[in-house]
């Protein structure tokens, strides 16, 4: 069989993906005619709504911005050959020490709390893959197995901050609730009244300073040969355990990150509602989509982004659960990875 | 106050028990799914989708064995949507499962609010308990003869799946596949059918999971009611070393764990009401604490999540 020009692959590729997302939307749409609604306003709102409504470009913007830092971390670890499942934990880990720094370092000037609060935050995420990535390291422990019990670890230890060490002291019956942060520490809009906040800049930074380490160094050769063929990397010489450390641990500091953006950013409070997002496991997703390219990656988090919102608005207007968007995502990531499926075998064919 | 002794073990041991078939279940499945070498982490989204599918029809119909039926057939039918895709199109198993995951997280979700958007359910239908007239036996009657036959079921098929995978050529066949599919291959072994086959037994021990679940558990559905229980599954049987009887050992001990802080917390009432979700870790740090120990020793099936690709 003859060989597809670059071009033709690239649109090909874009084909196979519009195609799978198009799957996925049928799906919300099939749901939409059982729950009785209309299908025209549902698709409307699952387009349109995002730029329309008040709110919806900010809230496209902080899921960029959390789904970008995440996948980044996720598609590093992956191009070492790591599954990092748990950037849901970790996110939680993230939100969790923006707190627990606002509530036991008050004694600091503002400003330095305030970088204490988004440090925290990544050496959040950062510990709870140290787990993991220790127990991998030095005891060969499945990476996969260990990120996924440390989310269901997080919830529950989540949960006890949340009633306890940082909770808010004023809510009544003990509702678990944390303080709401006052503006001297959130996360400022660039523009005033435009609310689109200083981190979609600093994670679109730190995205393109990790293409420039991670695609145009010799360390994307040393993170993929340890990825593919561990033999080779040992016969070349190239430390396993270090090449491992270091993604995993940039990925659970960026996934803390992410939590970082998202409370001092938009949400400004934690409950127990910011728990069960599920984001984490989107990111992953969106790290697939994104081929763990750095760049690749930013414009998967912005789709999904767009999407994830336009789907939440359209099950809000049409009447159905928002969790739709989980069932849409997942038909998506089953048509998206088959499409990379596809264009791969024509091109080795 | 005092608590007497004989109420804290039967409160405890009854705990471990009525846990301990969904873990068993979903462990024998994805143990003779991983032997092949077909990793399912969509397990918990299958199972939420028979949960949600036993409770619709035990409601609508009210036979409980109905209601099991159809989630078993739930449960196969997204199990050979999972292995087209992960044994004929070779996609990635761990991001394959995770779709999975998210598609039965949300449809089941959604599922259940088209059926009853008010949340008025009529009421559920159980399982009859096998020895129903022995119950009220002291500790014995309380702890073992109130269960019904899924519980039973689970313990048979421990022994069924220890003695399929080493004692039938049909087992020899399943470890061979994921052992190494090319030798299998070779000696005329069809590598695709076996790993079918054996990807959708694991889904069906999803399915009676999940079915388990419904009926013994939550007295209805809600979002993610699973709460990530079914991956932990995962972690048992890595544990064990991919092995039916250390399974049964892990499971039964981190319900013990699960139970013990259970009881714990119930005793103890609201002077620990604050710490309770940092005991309710307890298990879960349980089975990390063991990883050094046992994850040393374990080796998983040499082919697990490599798709095999003929000539």
């Amino acid at each position: 069989m003859h060989q597809d020009t670059q071009g033709l692959r690239w649109l090909r590729a874009t084909a196979y993906n519009a195609f799978a997302v198009g799957l996925g939307i049928l799906a919300g749409l099939l749901v939409v005619v059982f729950a009785g609604g209309n299908i025209g306003v549902a698709l409307s709102s699952l387009f349109l709504n995002p730029i329309r409504l008040a709110g919806g470009v900010q809230q496209i913007f902080v899921l960029f911005v959390m789904f970008y830092s995440m996948a980044l971390g996720i598609g590093l670890a992956l191009k070492a050959g790591l599954w990092n499942i748990g950037a849901q934990g970790q996110l939680l880990a993230g939100m969790v020490m923006v707190f627990v720094a606002y509530t036991y370092m008050a004694f600091l000037p503002a400003p330095l709390l305030y970088a204490a609060m988004i440090l925290g935050a990544a050496i959040g995420g950062l510990l709870w893959i140290a787990v993991p990535t220790i127990l991998r390291v030095k005891f060969g422990a499945n990476e996969i197995v260990v990120t996924i019990l440390l989310n269901v670890v997080a919830f529950n230890f989540g949960f006890y901050m949340l009633s306890g060490p940082i909770k808010s002291p004023g809510t009544a019956l003990g509702f678990p609730i944390t303080k709401v942060l006052p503006s001297t520490f959130q996360i400022p809009n660039i523009v005033g009244g435009v609310p689109i906040t200083y981190a979609v800049p600093a994670t679109i930074a730190i995205g393109v300073i990790l293409y420039f380490l991670v695609e145009r160094t010799p360390f994307r050769v040393r993170a993929n040969t340890v990825g593919e063929s561990p033999e080779t990397a040992r016969y070349a010489g190239i430390s396993i355990p270090r090449v491992m450390t270091i993604t995993m641990l940039t990925a659970g500091a960026l996934a803390g990150l992410a939590g970082a953006t998202y409370i001092m950013g938009y949400r400004y409070e934690l409950d127990i509602g910011s728990f069960s997002s599920n984001y984490g496991l989107v990111a992953i997703i969106v790290a697939l989509v994104g081929r763990k390219h750095m760049l690749g990656i930013g414009i998967a988090a912005f789709f999904f982004a767009y999407i994830t919102i336009g789907a939440q608005s359209m099950a809000v207007t049409v009447g159905v659960p928002y969790y739709v968007e989980f069932a849409m995502e997942g038909i998506m990531m089953v048509g998206i990875l088959s499409g990379a499926y596809l264009t791969e075998r024509r091109r080795t064919a | 106050m005092t608590v007497a002794l004989s109420d804290v073990v039967t409160a405890v041991l009854s705990t471990t028990l009525q846990l301990s078939p969904f873990y068993l279940f979903a462990g024998m499945g994805e143990i003779v799914s991983e032997k092949s070498g077909v990793a399912n982490l969509g397990l918990e989204g299958i199972m939420l989708m028979s949960l949600v599918t036993t409770f619709i029809v035990d409601y609508e119909t009210g036979d409980p064995w109905v209601a099991l039926f159809a989630a078993l057939a739930m449960a196969g039918i997204i199990g050979a949507v999972f292995a087209f895709f992960a044994i004929r199109v070779r996609l990635d198993q761990i991001a394959l499962g995770l779709a999975i995951y998210l598609f039965g997280l949300g449809f089941s979700f959604v599922v259940w609010n088209i059926a009853y958007p008010s949340g008025l359910t009529p009421g559920y239908i159980s399982l009859p308990p096998i020895f129903s007239d022995w119950g009220s036996v002291p500790i014995i009657g309380t702890i073992f003869l109130k269960q019904d036959i899924m519980a039973y079921l689970s313990i048979v098929l421990v022994v069924l799946t220890a003695l399929f995978l080493s004692r039938t050529s049909l087992g020899l066949r399943v470890r061979a596949v994921g052992e190494n599919p090319k030798a299998a291959d070779n000696m005329g072994v069809n590598v695709a059918k076996v790993r079918f086959l054996a990807t959708l037994f694991g889904a069906f021990m999803f399915g009676f999971a999940g079915s388990y679940f419904a009926g013994n558990f939550v007295p209805n559905f809600q979002t993610d009611i699973i709460a990530g229980r079914g991956f932990i599954v995962l972690a048992m049987i890595y544990f064990a070393n991919w092995k039916p009887y250390p399974t049964l050992f892990a499971a039964l001990s981190f319900n013990l764990v699960y139970a013990l802080q259970n009881e714990y917390i119930s005793i103890a009432g609201s002077t620990v009401a604050s710490v309770s979700t940092l005991f309710n870790m307890l298990p879960y740090v349980f089975l990390l604490a063991l990883i050094p120990v046992f994850g040393r020793k374990a080796r998983a099936p040499k082919f697990l999540l490599k798709p095999y690709r003929k000539g």
